[in-house]
């Protein structure tokens, strides 16, 4: 029976080990979270797809995105004194909040959800929503027991130096819901550059 | 005399009056405590302007959780609160009208099962929706913690570095043996 070369094994060690070290120690920024691709950018021709008439005000309590495994609870956000979207704490995965003194989902106009991409931990509620497609669908339990069920038409990055306020926040005339986390390009010393934004609009309720 | 017997001692008659206090004190707590078990009617938005949809829910009127909802005090008149989705409240509706003045107002809702009545305020205000203050810029909804954190790629590594010191002890163990290292 012939033997292994010892070449042939202090060759597989070195290899082993390097690319161990190169594995545990090595590279940066190597787990990025999904970001939506250029396709999933671009509003539907004439922009306004047909909306399910708009419900009532009712607060939202739960949001589900079935395609990206998200359901989480939703607690009521403010605003931070320079005027941005307070985001929820940190410390809970599966959390996402909602802009409290705004649009209610499924009513009239912007509603806004936002939630982490990720905290100290690891990847948090949002992680996925970079990976969104067009057409899925965003599911909002509401107090009043109806759900409002919302189309997504875009998912857009933008930097956050270039915030395009009046498109995310800016009132609408159907019932829009936008969700927001994280994103866009990562560096150890400023972290995430931007946000991942899901535009989405009712086309239904139970 | 008779008189006199009939009369309670005093020490008795400051415990009367303590229990009777007691009892009052009682049924003063008992009243807010009734209320937070649920049974208050939450009105959404609280602050509406005059044409505003207005929802209202509670927990206050049981199993069967259906009532009479009555916002006339507003001018909008009977609304009814049917069973909702989730068990045991009943929500409804109703429109504020135009005509409406600023100011607070009680709606009330009268259980259809028992004689319980929920009340909740709503607030009437000229204050246009455009006035609504809207956030700007991004949100810090991140730290990088995901990152560099694949558990995948981590258990990767572990692995071939355990390759790595097998690959070193078998070396050792022929060279030990005078294996022709």
């Amino acid at each position: 029976m012939p033997r292994i070369g010892n070449t042939a094994i202090a060759t597989v060690t070195v290899v082993a080990f390097c690319s161990g070290v190169w594995l545990l120690y090595g590279g940066d920024a190597t787990h990025v979270p999904p970001q939506p691709g250029a396709a999933e950018g671009v509003l539907d021709p004439g922009g306004e797809g047909l909306a399910a008439p708009a419900l009532p005000p009712s607060p939202p309590l739960r949001i589900r995105i079935p395609s990206i495994r998200v359901n989480a609870p939703l607690i009521g956000l403010g605003l931070t004194e320079s005027g941005n979207l307070n985001a929820p704490p940190a410390e809970d995965k599966n959390l996402a909040g909602w802009y409290e003194a705004g649009t209610t989902p499924g009513e009239k106009g912007t509603a806004i959800v936002a939630g982490h991409v990720d905290n100290t931990r690891g990847p948090a509620v949002f992680y996925d929503l970079g990976a969104l497609k067009k057409g899925s669908t965003v599911e909002v339990d509401r107090r009043d027991g109806g759900v409002a069920v919302f189309t997504v038409d875009a998912v857009e990055v933008y930097e956050a130096k270039d915030f395009p306020d009046e498109k995310v926040y800016g009132a609408a005339e159907r019932p829009e819901l936008r969700v927001i986390t994280c994103g866009g390009g990562y560096s150890r010393s400023t972290g995430y550059q931007g946000n991942v934004v899901v535009f989405a609009y009712l086309t239904g309720s139970r | 005399m008779r008189r006199t017997a009939a009369r309670p001692p005093a020490g008795a008659m400051a415990g009367a009056a303590l229990a009777v206090a007691a009892v009052a004190a009682v049924g003063v707590l008992a009243v807010p405590a009734h209320g937070a078990e649920g049974g208050s009617l939450e009105v959404y938005p609280y602050s509406v302007e005059p044409g505003g949809r207005v929802t209202v829910n509670t927990k206050g009127c049981g199993e069967k959780a259906a009532a009479a909802g009555d916002a006339s005090a507003v001018g909008a008149g009977p609304f009814t609160l049917a069973p909702s989705a989730r068990k045991g409240e009943a929500v409804g509706q109703f429109r504020v009208p135009e005509s409406a003045q600023p100011g607070t107002y009680e709606i009330v809702a009268q259980c259809a099962a028992g004689d319980r009545e929920v009340k909740g305020d709503l607030v009437v205000t000229l204050m246009a929706a455009q006035g609504q203050v809207q956030p700007r810029g991004s949100v810090k909804t991140g730290v990088g913690g995901a990152l560099g954190n694949d558990p995948v790629r981590t258990a990767a590594g572990v692995t071939a570095l355990a390759v790595a010191a097998a690959g070193g002890t078998w070396l050792l163990h022929r060279r030990a043996r005078g294996d022709g290292i």
